[in-house]
């Protein structure tokens, strides 16, 4: 199948959509004319039925989320972007911002209507400067337009969103760590419940998306629910984007209706494929948190029922690729190196667990190893770590780790007791 | 930098946050603009402007990695070595750019012109290998040649005005 563009608007019409007379030209803000006509239950209603699940990686039905904010609490209502992509092998967020920005803007106002709120808040990883320029540039003249500010959302309902700047730190993108962080404090996660919509930033109700979930709604609104739900399978419907990266000769981001795609289609007819004569041997098809699958599932259907079929989960669609030339261990190895990085240090499981996965991956990679004790070992930690926090970095330290133990069990037996040289990188550019 | 500077930058957007507590991350990005780092003073300037005390302001700080509590150099290079950057040959190009330094591993050049280290992704996978000046765009897919080229650049430039990191 094709590529299919719903949230790269920008990609339909051939060049980024970065000026608020180009993306009105191309149906800009039509859908928040509908969503505004409409009361907000509607549109919530209206969310519910389109079956748009949350594309930050948890997956968690978007309709739902937003229906349990409660109402006429005497406090203020928010909407919060989560705008931290940090996923390894994920980028696809960016692409919206850089390019097509306002569509954005327009989804968190439907949203901001659906839940009644008057301000909401964008909050975007430090590293993406650039980005937050562009965006900075596209709420600047979304407001001088007036979709923002004291009218926004009909007369006498005003709106308008705040750009949150973070400044590096992976666990922002957990849900109540960002929240943590936009109330100025460590980004450390909440105990939950209660969730952040019923006690969220500030202690008010809060609603809080992933850029490419907001991004989805302004169509929806515009061409209905029922168009949107009408894509792909009945439970995973619409669309979703692949950031495919790794040895792939054209990495890049992919949008595709779910389900009529296969993970094969993708990497190879979207993504270029291998350089010749190349075996695919892992892929982590939803950013390095989830389970890691191997060549003999590339022909599952990209939705998130048959990803969790083969034992694995969508996430946020971060497809990282390795071919035969990678090393299972080393890559491991690189992975335990990000979660100890970045874990937050709250929970003793996983501030010390990730940092026994790093040390134990290290040394055998280094020729180090203490051959199957370390097997048995690694294979001690991960029920020590997994399920036993606040949140789920550490199930994503873990779970990459463990399914590829399971997969390449004699790759992680030799190279405990043999070490693992490091393997020469791929150096072709990248194709068209 | 002041407190008052600080007070002045933060005052447009005071309304905007329903606790002032919030103000803290912006302004601590605002005052490292001006050396790069967050010298103990303008942790101090940030605790006054914001109304929070300097061990509160410094715990925050030292919570985030591009908020730099030790000098860093002129330009900070920050390669990226996770998981697709490696795959791609990010350790090649890190070990390229700390040889043509004369650094051994992570660290500042002597005369404190750049400072090198290794990043956690930096969410530009299809760039791979990439580099990130402090917290311009992402270069990639880089050649151990183009590096230090971009690093030859970087060096003739003038210190910045302000320093995004």
């Amino acid at each position: 199948m094709p590529e299919f563009h719903v949230v790269y608007r920008h990609r339909e019409y051939g060049r980024p959509l970065t000026t608020l007379a180009e993306y009105t030209r191309v149906g800009g803000f039509l859908g928040l004319r509908d969503a505004i006509a409409m009361s907000s239950d509607d549109v919530l209603y209206a969310f519910h039925r389109s079956g748009l699940r949350g594309r930050g990686g948890a997956g968690f039905p978007m309709g739902r989320k937003a229906s349990f904010l409660p109402k006429n609490t005497g406090k203020p209502t928010y909407v919060v972007c989560n705008a931290d992509e940090s996923e390894p092998g994920t980028f696809k967020d960016r692409e919206i911002i850089e390019q097509n920005p306002f569509q954005l803007i327009e989804g968190i106002a439907i949203a901001a209507h659906a839940v009644g709120c008057e301000r909401a808040y964008i909050y975007i990883r430090g590293e993406y400067e650039a980005q937050a320029t562009v965006l900075d540039a596209a709420l600047a003249e979304t407001r001088e337009a007036g979709h923002l500010g004291p009218d926004a959302l009909g007369e006498g309902r005003p709106f308008d969103i705040t750009l949150y700047r973070g400044s590096g730190a992976y666990i922002c993108g957990e849900e109540t760590a960002l929240l943590e962080s936009l109330e100025g404090k460590r980004g450390q996660p909440r105990l939950k419940p209660p969730f952040p919509a019923v006690a969220g930033l500030y202690g008010c109700p809060t609603l809080i998306n992933n850029v490419e979930t907001l991004a989805a709604l302004p169509p929806i609104m515009h061409r209905g629910p029922d168009w949107y739900a009408a894509l792909g399978p009945e439970k995973s419907p619409g669309t979703k984007v692949f950031s495919v990266s790794g040895h792939v000769l054209r990495p890049g981001n992919y949008e595709v209706v779910l389900g009529r795609t296969t993970l094969r289609e993708l990497i190879v007819d979207m993504a270029g494929g291998l350089r010749p004569g190349r075996q695919v041997k892992a892929v982590w098809p939803g950013g390095s948190s989830v389970p890691v699958i191997g060549a003999g599932s590339l022909d599952v259907p990209l939705d998130y029922e048959s990803l969790e079929g083969v034992g694995t989960f969508l996430g946020s669609g971060g497809c990282i690729v390795m071919d035969d030339t990678g090393c299972i261990v080393r890559a491991c190895h690189r992975l335990a190196q990000f979660y100890r990085h970045e874990s937050c240090g709250k929970c003793t499981p996983c501030r010390e667990g990730t940092g026994w996965l790093e040390n134990i991956l290290g040394r055998m990679v280094e020729g180090r190893g203490r051959g199957d004790d370390d097997i048995r070992m690694l294979e001690g930690l991960f029920g020590r770590i997994s399920g036993r926090t606040l949140c789920a970095l550490a199930d994503g330290a873990v779970m990459p780790v463990q399914s590829a133990l399971e997969l390449f069990r004699d790759e992680f037996v030799r190279v405990a007791h043999e070490g693992s040289p490091r393997p020469a990188p791929m150096t072709e550019a990248p194709v068209g | 930098m002041t407190a008052d500077e600080i007070e002045e930058y933060l005052a447009p957007m005071r309304h905007e946050y329903a606790d002032p507590r919030s103000l803290i991350l912006p302004a601590l990005r605002y005052a490292q603009g001006e050396a790069g780092w967050l010298p103990p003073a303008s942790m101090s300037a940030v605790a006054e402007a914001t109304g929070f005390t300097e061990a509160y302001v410094e715990s925050v700080a030292s919570f985030y990695d591009r908020c730099y509590l030790e000098p860093v150099g002129r330009r900070v290079l920050n390669v990226c070595v996770t998981l697709s950057c490696m795959l791609r040959g990010s350790d090649e190009i890190f070990d390229h750019i700390a040889d043509y330094l004369g650094l051994d591993g992570e660290g500042t050049t002597g005369d404190g012109m750049f400072t090198l280290q290794r990043v956690q992704c930096i969410g530009a996978c299809d760039r791979a290998p990439c580099l990130q000046v402090d917290s311009g765009e992402q270069v990639g897919p880089l050649e151990p040649a183009d590096a230090t080229c971009l690093i030859d650049d970087l060096r003739d430039l003038p210190a910045p005005e302000r320093y995004e990191r």
